[in-house]
């Protein structure tokens, strides 16, 4: 069992012969698994770096590999870039900050773990004799570090681990050694961070295809944002993971994971912002609870079109969020499907969720939620503002203005114009409803400020209300095209490049074609001929 | 509650093996961490931000933070006065500027930054360097010069903390906010960010983890055991790391050397020399569990009331700062306690449910603005003046620890004329700037009221580097200190 994985050490032992590839890389042998279609495709592979995991994939790693639901990371590892997703590994930077986190966590974890006898007894596979029982640790080293490192170890990696054995015998105790073991494989790079490495395609520089667990890591940090489970990884050491097909069945099983909602459901928190609200915590509750239940239905429970998601009739509300919103109370404290009726409000950007989006503790803001569409749903970047505008200065509030009347002025100063004409007049068609989705019939505070809600898409038209917006953003073609682009980017863990425009805009047309599913969508990501290649950066 | 430490005349060397080092003893006489000859008292540098400017937008106050009079005795307005009890040990410098491209018809000056405010004030403030138009700080910061110079053979060559424990604007980024110090990556490079430690608890554990309660031999033992069990641990991860790199492409590669690079310089800080208790070197009591990010109460970040109870990590980082200058862990800090252009809910401190980048738009005469942005300034002074009375009130050589030491505090911005809007009075404003230098190194006189018209804010830092021991006439593109400041 143990000596299955040699094709790292050869790879090593080969690539000394033979000189560099083209991207600077130790030349690794032929791929033994290498397919006839792989030069074919191989010319749809992406750009792909090394991903550090995130804050939340992190603790969900551990969850996962140690049943430790402390989420300690997210406390003390370095903050995550939101841009919007957290996974950007661009923008990762490596401190003393992460290198002491990450050795805290380890040891804390590994103590943690071996504390609980429930936990003990599922990572280390077997009873040990006594301190010095090296069988019973390479077994341990070598199951736990299938799970931890997301691939086999190759002996001499067992034999480097076992060493920290010597520490179980000076203190007369097996679990030492075992202890140690998981603080050094939650501190390796190859757990702390997605390194890829492959196999280079013949006749395609450049181009890697990756090794079977390469591809179970991919698919399961993008379908599950967290380590492979044992199954998957099952799956790889059958070699099942080489083709697209392949991956596309194993992505199928993936789906059927409860976590993969989760999943789901952190892509539309982090693209919509609602990641974290400014709310209390019953709100706060109430209001990821109802955008969770509608992505669920249309992705999950009764799949349909995703665009469904922005016009769906109904909502999620328990008796608390009804009355919130001011809609008809359904009788539950956990909640039920309640119809909207003609109160202007349409799918999820009617959410408070999504309306606290940009939001600041006082009030809402036009040109942030303005953005916010721009950004998010019709990925439109605005311009940086030229070098002598003035950007981030909230209009000044004149006594006695009303809120819409400084904001109007970004309309007339011809600096500001040009930009936040783009902005501000879709934040005026949002107005109606303030920071926590609530209507409103006067400015906050200011009884004598009616707002009239009316809005315009700049090029698309005029709306009033999130119902109205939805239609429009829909109406524009552009919405469903940039859900695509936002996936992708989660997906790659990066900003596209123009490099990537035709995988993009492949994926779109599929996404047409399979009448807007969202499941389906994700399997095309993970189906397409590139998914289980990498191209050097 | 403190645990006071016996003196160890045994110190760990490698592997685990203890070495007498006896010549040391000289130098520690149990009334202070260094009470030897005057030459051997090593002087300290420590910077501190505060992410705000000093006064509200079309208020005509332009701040309640300068004082009126000059020189001794000045008087101490809203904004400062927190530091009443240490007044004579901190200089206010005003009359600062950093100069705009609008200054220099349109381009960027030597020192200066783009018209538009935030973020590119941040590159001068820090490293003297002109800002760019990638909004990066473009030069090293002081604090990593000061480091480079004076750090010697300490353990932690700096510390780099910050109080501010998330951005918390949900829809954007700090893009560079969230960062003060900034090391040489080497002449013609950009400089490399030192992201800060956020965790209160995670600094206690990396400062003062291998402290040991004194003459208990089974601690002693329990400690010199973990020692050689995180040096094998991190042995193995440096050998891993440095045989992965070998078969990765160049971009990993260049990105996982920077994490190995890290990796060994943990181990060089564990394999350090432990610090030498004596009558003020004392372990801290432990802080316990960070307070929630967010406000959250659940176990995932999905609130956000733009607070996580940064008056106590404020409080901790600041008694952490102390007591490792006290044991000569570190000879520099760097404390961020709010980001340029924060989102921190400043309600607890000004009583106003806002921001702190809101509070200085809250525009028009009649609205106190400036007031309000003074309580805000002064929330930061609370915790300046609390790090600088710990200092003062350890004894040192013949005095205290703030005699070794310069600290600084500097602030975003001024208030003043915004070439990019065209105000005359805005928070947008590098203008009537101002900031303080404390402590008494390298024969500073503080205690007094400084008017540097047109001076650079950088010239303060070169003054402070100067008291540090680095001998600069230079931070960046900024030449010259503040004399004064020294007589």
């Amino acid at each position: 069992m143990r000596h299955r994985w040699r094709e790292p050490l050869a790879a090593v032992v080969l690539a000394a012969m033979v000189g560099c590839s083209s991207d600077g890389d130790l030349l690794p042998p032929r791929d033994p698994n290498a397919k006839p279609n792989d030069a074919a495709h191989a010319q749809t592979a992406v750009v792909s770096g090394a991903r550090r995991l995130t804050r939340t994939e992190y603790d969900d790693t551990v969850r996962d590999l140690l049943g430790d639901a402390t989420n300690s990371g997210f406390a003390t590892l370095p903050e995550d870039v939101n841009d919007p997703f957290d996974n950007n590994y661009m923008t990762q930077l490596v401190s003393p900050a992460l290198i002491n986190a990450a050795e805290t966590l380890a040891t804390n974890a590994a103590k943690r773990a071996l504390a609980d006898p429930a936990i003990h007894v599922k990572i280390v596979p077997c009873q040990p004799t006594g301190p010095a029982d090296t069988d019973c640790l390479r077994k341990f080293i070598a199951t736990f570090g299938r799970r931890a490192l997301r691939r086999p170890l190759e002996a001499s990696e067992i034999d480097e681990y076992a060493a920290l054995g010597s520490f179980a015998v000076e203190g007369n105790a097996f679990d030492v050694g075992v202890e140690l073991v998981i603080r050094a494989m939650l501190q390796d790079v190859e757990f702390l961070y997605r390194v890829e490495v492959g196999t280079e395609v013949a006749g395609v520089p450049g181009v890697f295809k990756l090794n079977h667990f390469e591809v179970a890591t991919r698919l399961s940090y993008f379908l599950l944002g967290t380590t492979p489970d044992d199954a998957l990884l099952d799956v790889a050491a059958a070699q099942k993971l080489g083709s697209p097909g392949d991956i596309r069945a194993a992505a199928v099983t993936i789906m059927a994971n409860p976590r993969a909602r989760e999943r789901v459901n952190r892509f539309h928190a982090l693209w919509l912002s609602f990641h974290q609200l400014p709310h209390p915590p019953d709100l706060t509750a109430a209001l990821r609870a109802e955008s969770a239940a509608l992505i669920n239905r249309v992705v999950f429970d009764k799949p349909s079109s995703y665009l469904d998601l922005f016009t769906s009739s109904d909502t999620y509300a328990n008796d608390f969020l009804a009355d919130h919103y001011g809609l008809p109370k359904p009788g539950s404290t956990t909640g039920a499907w309640v119809a909207y009726g003609n109160t202007g409000r349409k799918g999820i950007l009617s959410h408070g969720a999504v309306l606290s989006a940009g939001a600041k503790f006082a009030d809402t803001s036009p040109t942030q939620r303005g953005k916010f569409v721009q950004n998010r749903l019709l990925c439109r970047e605005i311009p940086a503002p030229p070098p002598t505008t003035k950007s981030d200065n909230p209009p000044s509030d004149a006594p006695g203005n009303c809120k819409i009347d400084k904001y109007k002025a970004h309309a007339t100063d011809g600096a500001c114009k040009g930009c936040h004409s783009q902005m501000d007049p879709i934040g005026f068609g949002l107005e109606n409803y303030d920071k926590a989705g609530v209507f409103r019939a006067t400015e906050t505070g200011k009884p004598e400020c009616p707002i009239d809600g009316a809005g315009d898409l700049l090029g698309v038209g005029p709306f009033n209300g999130p119902a109205g917006l939805a239609d429009k953003l829909l109406a524009s073609g552009e919405l469903e095209a940039c859900v695509v682009t936002q996936l992708y980017r989660f997906a790659t863990g990066r900003r596209e490049a123009t490099e990537d425009t035709p995988v993009i805009q492949g994926l779109a047309t599929k996404f047409v074609q399979n009448d807007h599913g969202f499941a389906p969508l994700l399997l095309e990501v993970v189906a397409d001929n590139g998914f289980g290649f990498r191209r050097a950066q | 509650m403190a645990l006071k430490l016996g003196r160890r005349a045994l110190l760990r060397g490698i592997g685990g093996v203890a070495i007498a080092l006896p010549a040391l003893e000289i130098m520690f006489d149990g009334k202070g961490a260094h009470a030897g000859p005057p030459g051997a008292i090593p002087k300290r540098y420590i910077v501190c931000f505060n992410g705000q400017s000093l006064g509200g937008d079309d208020d005509p106050l332009i701040n309640d933070y300068v004082p009126n009079t000059v020189g001794a005795n000045y008087d101490l307005k809203s904004a400062l006065a927190p530091l009443a009890a240490v007044q004579g040990d901190v200089s206010v410098v005003s009359g600062l500027k950093i100069p705009t491209a609008f200054d220099n018809g349109g381009a960027i000056p030597a020192g200066g930054r783009s018209d538009d405010f935030h973020i590119n004030s941040l590159s001068p403030l820090f490293s003297g360097m002109r800002s760019d138009p990638a909004q990066t700080v473009m030069g090293a910061t002081s604090d990593q010069l000061v480091a480079d110079a004076i750090a010697g053979s300490t353990t932690f060559k700096s510390l780099v903390f910050r109080v501010q424990a998330a951005w918390y604007l949900s829809v954007s980024a700090p893009y560079g906010r969230d960062i003060i110090s900034y090391k040489s990556a080497g002449a013609g490079k950009k400089p490399t960010p030192i992201p800060a430690t956020v965790s209160p608890k995670q600094a206690f554990d990396s400062l003062f983890s291998s402290f040991v309660p004194p003459d208990n031999t089974g601690a002693q033992k329990a400690a010199e055991l973990e020692l050689r069990q995180r040096k094998s641990v991190l042995d193995l991860l440096d050998k891993r790391t440095g045989r992965l790199l070998t078969r990765l492409g160049a971009a990993d590669r260049l990105r996982l050397q920077a994490h190995l690079d890290e990796i060994r310089d943990l181990e060089r800080r564990i394999g350090a020399i432990p610090p030498v208790a004596s009558a003020t070197c004392l372990k801290p009591g432990d802080p316990g569990a960070d307070p929630a990010l967010g406000g959250n109460q659940g176990s995932t970040f999905d609130q956000n009331l733009g607070y996580s109870g940064e008056d106590q990590r404020a409080k901790v980082f600041c008694d952490l700062i102390h007591m490792a200058i006290v044991c000569d862990l570190t000879r520099v800090a760097s404390l961020q306690l709010t980001m340029a252009q924060s989102h921190l809910n400043m309600f607890g401190a000004t009583g106003q449910a806002s921001d702190l980048h809101e509070i200085g738009h809250h525009g028009l005469p009649g609205k106190d603005v400036t007031l309000q942005m003074s309580k805000a300034i002064a929330w930061h002074m609370k915790h300046f003046a609390y790090l600088i009375g710990k200092l003062k009130g350890t004894a040192e050589g013949a005095g205290n620890l703030l005699d070794n030491t310069v600290a600084v505090m500097l602030h975003e911005g001024g208030h003043g004329f915004d070439p990019a809007s065209g105000k005359q009075w805005s928070s947008h404003s590098t203008e009537n700037m101002a900031c303080l230098i404390a402590g008494r190194a390298g024969g500073l006189k503080p205690g007094k009221h400084v008017v540097a018209t047109g001076k650079h804010p950088a010239n303060v830092l070169v003054s402070a580097m100067n008291a540090a021991g680095l001998a600069t006439s230079a931070l960046g593109e900024v030449n010259g200190n503040v004399p004064e400041l020294f007589t």
